[in-house]
């Protein structure tokens, strides 16, 4: 028995070596593949996949293949933390991009600044991640307090909310929205008259629906990824309500459309992405996405393709693949992106990228109000 | 008894002098995986090996441990040897409570209402927002302060031989437990509860002090788990964790002290393993389990035990 | 009042739901005594042929309710005599690891199969509210109360009123004496767990109609029956539907009037209180045995 465990130690190591000769640039990314929010895990691997594929096309990074390795962080620290491990160690990848959920993103930071590995998410926007002093990471998208102060303006003044209830998912993120939204809408005077979570999965919004009938609310802030809103959405208008709703989350995409059918008419969502978006950059973009993926990209698709184009332009700028170099480089991003431009400030949060207001219209996110996100 | 305890020593020689070989970080990280794991393992064997009831709610005393090892290190700073012997202590006094209810019931209403605290405890450290930071969880637990200067590679060596030290601890009580007459006795309720009563053995509170010992040594798990990780969050509470748990025991041999050691070895690695698998890991996991199941439904232990018994009868 | 009675009319229709994706498990436990791990998987299962079929192929809904019943009964069928066979009277254990095994399988073969997008199973019923008074309900919800209460009757004839049922009752309490008067208490074992694995993934079907299905559903799923079947008593029918109105009921409640945040733990203490209070369920059929 002893035997056989020596055994296997020991063909982990030899793998760990194989590794090590590598011809190409690897690039780590974390990204939820199976649990609860597994769907928009994968629509983030296919945009990452996207910015290599199409950046490989040309000729790579440094005259270098990019390789994108992929691994299942099921949004759980723990297991990120293990894929992160596991990356960085057997894999030997030069960055990292991902873990999707910011409690996740949150373990996987430590690690990433133990190994000096820089990190950069897409996706995880709970405002205190950029807040820890990692000089290793970098969010390259809007903090739930940005899009709070970007939209609740917006909202306020063209949804003409006042009376407000707030629902969200009982996670880091629905409660950084429910929280960040919050403060913002009552800064400018609306009432909070409903605030409630609700679990991953839930499949009955019937009590929920009840009590936001009974609660006298205009309108509702809904912060719901897409299987969670959907049925919410559905079961809203089953319940005959006339209450306005405006979303966070992966609202605008198109299987959300799919799903909710008509029920999704006149739906408000604030998103950091929309296929929709008319820059010239955006419409590359889909009709790259829409050739491969046989259908038009969301929010986390864009999210996947920015985080990986941003880093694979550090590393070239870099000219090397020099973890303190790519770091340094990062830094210094100017990068374009389908939803606008990317930069950097001091603590690694990216500023000067869109965020749009789209209303869902016969199954189409229209942009209704467009705003930069700026401190 | 004297092949188990050689066995134990010789693993535990091989186990101190393991990290000396110059291994990568990762190779010591999946380490420390392992020794979390058989903390667990010893301890979740001493229910369902011993007690011979089967629980699906031992995460709750790893969350609690967990989560008491993070809230004393973040909010009151208290160090990392005194973390485990708090979370330990909670843990066991959890186990008593929750043991006192649920062991007045067995077979499949004590596997279910033990799923159920351990549940209900999920939800509650999900919303409690107040004590727990809810879904945000408890991230920065401190490094004990001696790490500070150290690599990262030399960080998990420590966490190795802490884990290895906790381990031996855990080991050596189950040991002790195991051969002393309140192991028999609990072995004797596991057979045959009627006979354990008519000689005057009480299964009610022989199998309550197992169940608070193997709670206690899972919250020693938890803190130890949360202070190498250095964030606690719900999914501690998690059925995950259980079903590791289940697989390490089952596999290993449930009812032996060997099997909760090389069970969590061999399930460590294999989880490695299958991530060369990518999207098929968790299918050929599951696979896995089945055949276990069907093929060495006694745990390797068990299978190795038939065949020293057919070599000694010939 | 208006919100009462609403909360309540919630709580009945989602109560029958429980009810029903809990038939399978307490047919499969109170006539294998298996505690089937893989209950809300097998329930995943049907919901994503339902799906298939009536989305990517456009068969009638009640076609496909009929395959899916049909397919899966096989396939449970098949899962006992090949699998579950081979542990039975090893204790409860292995059939509870078997069951994991399975499970585990089952839900990541499907999320490499479909995805990880989230599926309606197409059906006839509106979706449009429907005004009882005060109180909102919506025909397709009206229409699958009706079917759940068809199925459930029916079952309920087939277990006491036919020869299988009646095999099936006497392989529970007696499998020796059952196989000494010429029942083949293989094939009865493995009628029984196709039965109930009909019965979940016609669950399934059914409530992907008024929800979604997708491959990570399961879980959830199991762990709900689960409360429901406790609280009615392991075994019992009838106390799976009692046990399913409670549940539903008990959660309109709570989320009403206290926060929808600790809805899903109402039914785990739920449970908790019911053992204390009455060990074995409230329509229990289990008697202790030495």
């Amino acid at each position: 028995m002893r035997k056989t465990c020596l055994g296997i130690a020991a063909s982990v190591v030899m793998a760990a070596t194989a590794a090590q000769a590598q011809e190409t640039i690897k690039i780590g990314l974390i990204q939820p593949l199976t649990g609860s929010v597994a769907y928009n895990g994968k629509t983030d691997v296919n945009g990452a996949t996207l910015a290599v594929d199409m950046r490989n096309a040309k000729g790579g990074v440094m005259g270098k293949k990019i390789d994108l390795v992929v691994e299942d962080g099921q949004c759980r620290p723990a297991e990120s933390v293990n894929a992160a491990e596991k990356l960085i160690q057997r894999d030997k990848v030069v960055a990292l991009a991902g873990a999707f959920c910011s409690s996740a993103t949150l373990a996987v930071m430590p690690v990433a600044a133990n190994y000096k590995i820089p990190l950069i998410t897409g996706v995880s926007s709970n405002a205190s991640l950029t807040e820890k002093g990692n000089k290793y990471f970098f969010r390259a998208t809007e903090t739930d307090e940005l899009l709070a102060k970007s939209f609740a303006k917006v909202v306020f003044d063209t949804l003409k909310l006042r009376n407000v209830a707030y629902i969200g998912v009982n996670d880091d993120w629905g409660r950084g929205g429910v929280a960040e939204f919050e403060k913002q809408m009552t800064a400018l005077g609306a009432k909070t008259v409903m605030k409630e979570y609700f679990e991953h999965g839930t499949t009955d919004f019937y009590t929920l629906l009840t009590k936001l009938k009974s609660s006298g609310a205009d309108g509702a802030f809904v912060a719901a990824e897409t299987q969670d809103g959907s049925i919410f959405v559905k079961q809203k208008a089953e319940f005959g309500l006339p209450v306005k709703v405006f979303g966070v989350g992966s609202w605008a995409t198109a299987d959300f459309i799919k799903l909710t059918g008509d029920a999704s008419e006149g739906l408000y969502a604030a998103v950091p992405y929309a296929s929709t978006m008319t820059t010239p950059k955006n419409k590359a973009f889909v009709d790259a996405y829409v050739e491969r993926f046989k259908e038009p990209p969301g929010k986390y698709s864009a999210a996947g393709f920015n985080s990986l184009n941003i880093m694979m332009d550090a590393i070239e700028r870099a000219g090397s693949t020099d973890a303190e170099k790519i770091r340094e480089s990062l830094t210094k991003t100017n990068y374009e992106g389908p939803n606008g431009h990317f930069q950097f400030d001091a603590k690694g949060q990216a500023t000067g990228f869109s965020v749009v207001l789209v209303q869902l219209q016969k199954g189409v996110p229209n942009v209704i109000a467009t705003t930069t996100v700026e401190h | 008894m004297i092949f188990e305890r050689r066995f134990l020593l010789g693993a535990l020689a091989i186990a101190i002098v393991f990290p000396l070989l110059g291994w990568s970080e990762y190779v010591i990280h999946v380490g420390v995986l392992i020794m979390f794991s058989i903390m667990l393992a010893t301890g979740f064997n001493l229910i369902v090996g011993y007690v011979g009831e089967f629980s699906l709610g031992h995460t709750a005393f790893l969350g609690i441990g967990a989560y008491t090892a993070a809230l004393l290190s973040s909010s009151l700073g208290m160090p990392i040897f005194f973390n485990i012997a708090a979370a330990a202590v909670v843990a066991a006094i959890a186990g008593f409570f929750i043991g006192a209810v649920t062991l007045r019931l067995r077979g499949p209403f004590f596997v279910i209402v033990t799923l159920c605290f351990a549940e209900v405890l999920r939800i509650v450290a999900n919303n409690w927002v107040a004590l727990t930071n809810g879904p945000m969880g408890i991230a920065g637990i401190v490094k004990p302060a001696w790490m500070a200067q150290q690599t990262a590679l030399q960080q998990k060596i420590d966490f190795y031989y802490i884990g290895l030290a906790l381990v031996t601890v855990c080991v050596y009580f189950a040991y002790r437990f195991v051969y002393s007459f309140l192991g028999r006795a609990v072995v004797t309720i596991r057979e045959n509860r009627f006979v354990a009563q008519s000689v005057g053995i009480w299964p009610y509170s022989y199998s309550l002090l197992a169940f608070v010992v193997a709670s206690a040594m899972a919250g020693v798990a938890g803190a130890f788990y949360a202070h190498y990780v250095s964030y606690v969050g719900p999914e501690v509470f998690g059925f995950p964790f259980m079903i590791s748990m289940i697989i390490m025991v089952l596999l290993g041999g449930k009812g032996t002290l060997i099997g909760p050691v090389i069970g969590p070895v061999i399930v460590v690695l294999l989880e490695e393993y299958l991530r060369d698998f990518k999207d098929l890991r968790f299918s050929i996991f599951g696979l896995v389990i089945v055949a276990v199941v069907l093929f060495v439904p006694q745990g390797l232990m068990g299978f190795v035990a038939a065949r020293r018994e057919q070599y000694a009868r010939k | 009042m208006d919100f009462l009675l609403q909360l309540l009319a919630n709580g009945l229709v989602n109560g029958t739901f429980y009810a029903l994706s809990a038939l399978g498990l307490t047919l499969i436990f109170g006539l294998m005594r298996v505690v089937n791990f893989a209950h809300g998987e097998l329930y995943m299962v049907g919901g994503l042929i339902g799906w298939a079929l009536t989305e990517l192929v456009g068969a009638n809904f009640f076609l496909a309710l009929l395959i899916v019943v049909i397919a899966t009964g096989a396939a449970g069928y098949l899962i006992d005599r090949w699998l579950i066979e081979r542990v039975r009277n090893q204790g409860a254990e292995s059939g509870i690891l078997l069951t994991i095994g399975i499970s585990i399988f089952l839900t990541n073969t499907a999320l490499l199969i479909v995805g990880t997008v989230p599926h309606k199973v197409l059906s006839p019923f509106a979706n449009k509210p429907l005004f009882l008074g005060p109180v909102v309900l919506t025909q397709s919800r009206l229409s699958i109360v009706a079917i759940c209460a068809v199925l459930m009757l029916a079952v309920h004839l087939l277990i006491k009123h036919t020869t299988l049922g009646r095999a099936m009752r006497a392989t529970v309490q007696d499998a020796m004496a059952a196989s000494l008067v010429g029942i083949r208490t293989e094939r009865i074992h493995g009628f029984t767990f196709a039965l109930g694995t009909a019965l979940a993934s016609a669950a399934g079907a059914l409530l992907g109609s008024i929800y979604v299905t997708q491959p990570t559903i399961g879980g959830l799923v199991s762990l709900k029956a689960f409360v429901v079947v406790i609280l009615g008593g392991l075994g019992s029918f009838a106390g799976a539907i009692i046990g399913g109105l409670v549940l539903g009921v008990a959660e309109a409640l709570w989320g009403g009037y206290f926060a929808t945040g600790y809805v899903d733990a109402i039914g785990f203490a739920l449970v908790i209180v019911m053992l204390l209070v009455r060990p074995y369920g409230l329509f229990s059929v289990k008697s202790e045995r030495a």
